[in-house]
């Protein structure tokens, strides 16, 4: 990877006021994050851990409070107005609820329309070919057109989501989960055609998702985040045999097997307790209150990320033990519970 | 339980019933001057206070003219008037309640403090305060009654403006780059407009009954003008020797109110009579499944 990251997010922090006086919620902690040209990159955690968050506030709908969000090297922090408009439109993002990122009033022809007015194409007939091609692209009739968001299924109206991103011609795109609210059966259909959409036209792509599996075929790298703060970050083959942080490997660890001879010798219940609250999060390594291998030592200090081979990185500790399987935090949780 | 049953569906065609008042009330009201069969205006002394006959089907007032044609163009103009108080109230309120719930912040606080203040003093009270310095007269009555009503609506569309813009739709357009215009009056104020109309139909029945009161205190419509209120008071000195002249515009104006609370209050229940709403859903589904062409490998 040569090439120069199309978008570059550095220290990113997002905070908000929370209910008690004086205190604020760390949703997003001091995140760096790159992505290059063409690629598809995960993002996974557990629900609340502020993935969600980062995607939003890369987009520009939460307020960073510190950082930078670099877009080809332009830092879109410093902008605002209609400069800001104008160069954030090549980041879009793909909302995980079809039912309600559409505005019902307006018809499927309407919603591209405007997304193409938007984006600066003056012409009629050339917004009328390009809402045809933008719908042949996500596989939908042009019949659709004429017809009302809320008339579609959810499967058709994640395709019409897709497609209005696509409209301003996009760099790079944050799916939030873009296919967990819809039926199985549509899901694959609708992953499919993403992913050879993003193949066809080459846009970076931020995946979010608590699917793990889903992150696994789609996404080229993975970054694991909890509690406002990435924990890993790696190649998606080699973190997903080697886990190197006891997060991760806990986390994937828990997900449940399709074939149910393996799911039945899966070991239990392997998350302990809930996620600290982000308003008081732990001191030193964030992880370390729910950690079957913390020690004194976590608590003073947020262990630095240590790289365990090029491009994987994981900041905890024993990343290096973890790594070279001299060490499991599975193994550890099962000795205690003995 | 069993002998309320009956009763209980006789609610629930409640609201077709109003329906079909409110239906009847707005076609007497719009064509009015061609459905009157004599001039309302037109007296005849000799025929003051006559029972229903051929030539008055209900009768004449005080004066000789024809109470049936009075009724009829007394909807009328309980119909414009109570039609320009909600437009003016509504106009006012949906444009204030919108700014403070695009805007939020300080813009919010101040404008909901006005409305706080607008809503804690009874709007028959504001009303009368401003005809009173200003004096009687049908505009002032609407801009009277405008004034007092205008709080609701714009705490009503502040309500629905902030359901709005908190809506993924609104933020896929910020995303795309939309200015605050086009978010604004492309979207936010339809939105907005098209939920806060069907508050207005509960309104409606207090207003015009509010209409009624001032022109019977002599303070809304003069006369010669037929309105409902105003009939009631000139027929009042002879409620004993003659109580038909009392009764009939006091239960056309009962029925109006009765008609658009009801109307208003099963609309706020979601329970819309809506005659046609099962064949289209038919046909529109029939549709739905053959639209997606859905290829083998997307």
């Amino acid at each position: 990877m040569t090439q120069a990251p199309v978008l570059k997010v550095e220290n990113l922090q997002t905070r908000f006021k929370s209910v008690q006086r004086g205190k604020y919620v760390h949703a997003v902690d001091d995140v760096s994050i790159e992505l290059y040209p063409g690629e598809i990159v995960g993002l996974v955690g557990e629900s609340g851990c502020g993935k969600s968050t980062l995607g939003r506030t890369i987009v520009g709908l939460e307020k960073a409070t510190s950082g930078r969000v670099l877009l080809d090297g332009v830092d879109l922090t410093t902008l605002s107005g209609a400069a800001l408009r104008d160069s954030r439109r090549a980041l879009q993002y793909v909302f995980q609820d079809p039912y309600s990122s559409l505005n019902d009033r307006q018809t499927v022809g309407e919603a591209l329309d405007e997304a193409l007015v938007i984006a600066g194409t003056r012409s009629p007939e050339e917004r009328d070919r390009r809402t045809k091609e933008l719908l042949d692209q996500v596989g939908l009739a042009s019949v659709v057109r004429e017809r009302h968001t809320r008339e579609l299924s959810g499967g058709q109206r994640q395709r019409v989501a897709i497609a209005r991103s696509l409209a301003v011609n996009p760099r790079v795109l944050i799916c939030d989960e873009p296919v967990s609210a819809l039926d199985l059966s549509i899901r694959a259909q609708v992953m499919n055609l993403f992913l050879r959409l993003q193949k066809d036209l080459g846009v970076a792509c931020l995946f979010i998702a608590h699917d793990l599996a889903l992150v696994r075929q789609a996404a080229s790298r993975v970054y694991v985040m909890y509690l406002g703060k990435l924990v890993e970050h790696g190649p998606s083959q080699e973190l997903y045999d080697r886990p190197s942080h006891p997060y991760s490997q806990m986390l994937l660890a828990s997900a449940p097997e399709v074939d149910p001879r393996i799911e039945k010798n899966r070991r239990g219940p392997l998350m302990i307790g809930e996620v600290p609250s982000p308003t008081n999060p732990p001191s030193g390594c964030r992880f370390r209150t729910r950690c079957p291998l913390a020690v004194d030592d976590c608590a003073k200090a947020l262990p630095p990320a240590h790289v365990l081979s090029p491009g994987h990185t994981a900041a905890c500790t024993f990343a290096a033990d973890l790594h070279r399987g001299k060490r499991s935090a599975l193994l550890q949780q099962e000795v205690s519970a003995a | 339980m069993n002998m309320l049953n009956p009763i209980l569906a006789r609610l629930n065609k409640m609201p077709r019933a109003a329906l079909i008042t409110i239906g009847l009330f707005v076609a007497l009201g719009t064509f009015a001057p061609w459905l009157a069969p004599q001039d309302p205006s037109t007296q005849n002394l000799l025929d003051a206070g006559l029972g229903p006959s051929a030539a008055h089907w209900l009768g004449t007032d005080h004066l000789g003219r024809d109470t049936f044609s009075r009724l009829i163009i007394a909807a009328n103009t309980s119909l414009v008037s109570v039609g320009s108080v909600l437009g003016v109230a509504m106009t006012i309120g949906i444009l204030l309640g919108t700014i403070a719930g695009y805007h939020r912040g300080w813009v919010d606080d101040l404008l909901m403090r006005v409305v706080d203040v607008g809503l804690s003093v009874p709007s028959l009270i504001i009303s009368l305060a401003v005809i009173g310095i200003v004096g009687p007269g049908y505009w002032t009555m609407v801009l009277a009654l405008a004034l007092a009503w205008w709080p609701m609506s714009g705490r009503i569309s502040r309500a629905v403006a902030v359901s709005i813009m908190s809506k993924p739709h609104i933020e896929a357009l910020r995303v795309l780059g939309a200015s605050p215009w086009r978010i604004y009056f492309g979207h936010l104020l339809p939105g907005t407009i098209g939920s806060v109309m069907v508050y207005a139909t509960a309104d409606a029945g207090t207003a015009a009954l509010a209409v009624a009161t001032l022109s019977f205190l002599g303070l809304g419509i003069q006369p010669p003008t037929p309105e409902w209120g105003q009939m009631l008071v000139d027929a009042l000195p002879y409620l004993e020797s003659d109580p038909r002249q009392v009764l009939l515009p006091g239960f056309a104006l009962t029925m109006a109110v009765i008609g658009f609370n009801t109307l208003g209050e099963s609309i706020a229940l979601n329970r819309i009579p809506k005659p046609l709403t099962r064949r289209m859903l038919a046909m529109r589904r029939a549709e739905v499944a053959s639209w997606s062409k859905e290829k083998s490998d997307a």
